[in-house]
């Protein structure tokens, strides 16, 4: 029962948390608007061009927007020792990882649901591919979680080069980015063998992310 | 009860401190003290089994804390020399976490005593709030919580006079009430029956 109890507080904490600061969220928000914008800025009105790119613009937003919810992972609750009071509540580490991937994908990655749709229309994609694209990117979207999990925790074990965790991302993002824009613009027959690859992942993310930043977490506690 | 023998730790190769014994029952009550960075922060968080001592043992009720340590964090209050209530937050939501985290059975009303006596507005944000009223609210723990064993870090820096008053007095109710409590800091605050450490006697210089 006190298991559900801390569960229950630690979502409750995160709510509070998210939107009294509701304007971390709106950055982000802004942030995709904005690098939407400058790519049609710096590319100019060439509607082909766009044609073939505009998924990957989005994809490219969407995984350098996460890189700017890596810090709100697991750095402020490890400083100001509230990982370890969840410790001490009877949740395990891996178990906080968990419910910290499912709050920030519900608070820092969802909003990207109604965001998509409004940078397709600026990019000119019509509309089935911008519909496909939200089904991709709530099968992606928690890849690009868990990647941030990782990332994140393993900053807690690193006290000097922060900007190395927006490398790891990238780096293991990319068979995201190729299956999810590649879906995109595949033929009907290589639709469903790559989003099963996809499916495939997020799998694999799920089951090895909890472990992982689990371990990072153990390990800078013990460093403390 | 709790019972550390033979605790000893190093960092970057070098003895902080080494041969330390402590116990504390039901009713008793241990202030560690000692200069500073001599490690007494450090061995709060040994026998919080935050870090890991490099020799000695520590017991929970007779058996090893690490076989034991669901019944050990059941029975723990830790609060730490930092600030762990979270500042985008009001004093009364960070109460209300707490209270669930720890399914404490404590009632609002109760709560709304406790912010009373301390002074607190409890709609203020965490971040509004002065040093002395941020420790204020992180000591609102010992009593939401209601376990037996409270460990604390400099629970008295930055309180003033009537908090420091206050706090003397929550200790001694506690451990007339079978309770056990370890804590370390510079001011002594003169409880009948406290035992004290001076951890530099256990320093390695």
């Amino acid at each position: 029962m006190q298991i559900f109890n801390s569960i229950q507080a630690l979502f409750y904490r995160e709510y509070k948390i998210t939107f009294n600061n509701f304007q971390d969220i709106f950055t982000i928000l802004i942030f995709f608007i904005l690098g939407i914008l400058i790519f049609v800025f710096s590319i100019g009105p060439n509607k082909e061009i766009f044609n073939y790119i505009s998924v990957g613009i989005i994809w490219t937003l969407l995984l350098l927007s996460t890189n700017l919810s890596i810090d709100k992972f697991y750095k402020r609750d490890f400083k100001d020792g509230n990982i370890f009071l969840l410790y001490i509540s009877g949740l395990s580490f891996e178990m906080i990882v968990l419910i910290k991937i499912i709050t920030m994908w519900i608070f820092f990655q969802l909003p990207f649901l109604l965001i998509i749709p409004i940078g397709g229309i600026i990019l000119d994609i019509n509309m089935d591919k911008i519909a496909i694209n939200l089904y991709i990117f709530l099968i992606g979207s928690p890849i690009l979680t868990s990647l941030a999990s990782i990332s994140g925790s393993m900053n807690l074990l690193n006290n000097k080069n922060f900007s190395i965790s927006g490398i790891i991302i990238m780096i293991f993002s990319i068979p995201l980015i190729i299956f999810s824009v590649g879906i995109i613009n595949a033929t009907p027959d290589l639709v469903m063998p790559q989003l099963n690859i996809l499916i495939g992942i997020l799998m694999l993310f799920l089951a090895i992310t909890p472990w992982i930043s689990a371990a990072c977490i153990k390990l800078s506690i013990r460093n403390s | 009860m709790l019972l550390a023998n033979n605790l000893s730790f190093t960092r970057n190769n070098k003895y902080i401190f080494s041969g330390l014994d402590l116990s504390v029952s039901p009713n008793k009550i241990i202030h560690i003290t000692g200069r500073n960075g001599i490690g007494k922060t450090t061995l709060i968080k040994i026998l919080a089994n935050m870090l890991v001592p490099n020799t000695g043992e520590i017991y929970w009720n007779g058996k090893n804390i690490k076989k034991n340590l669901k019944d050990f964090f059941n029975n723990l209050t830790y609060i730490m020399d930092i600030q762990s209530s979270k500042e985008e937050m009001s004093v009364l939501e960070n109460a209300i976490y707490w209270k669930k985290l720890f399914s404490s059975k404590i009632q609002e009303n109760e709560l709304n005593t406790i912010f009373k006596l301390l002074s607190l507005n409890k709609y203020s944000k965490v971040s509004a709030l002065s040093k002395g009223e941020i420790k204020k609210l992180e000591l609102c723990r010992l009593v939401i919580e209601q376990k037996k064993f409270w460990l604390l870090d400099e629970p008295f820096s930055g309180l003033d006079k009537d908090s420091i008053a206050l706090i003397k007095e929550t200790f001694k109710n506690h451990i007339e009430n079978n309770g056990m409590i370890i804590f370390s800091s510079h001011f002594n605050p003169e409880i009948t029956n406290m035992n004290t450490i001076n951890i530099e006697n256990y320093a390695n210089f």
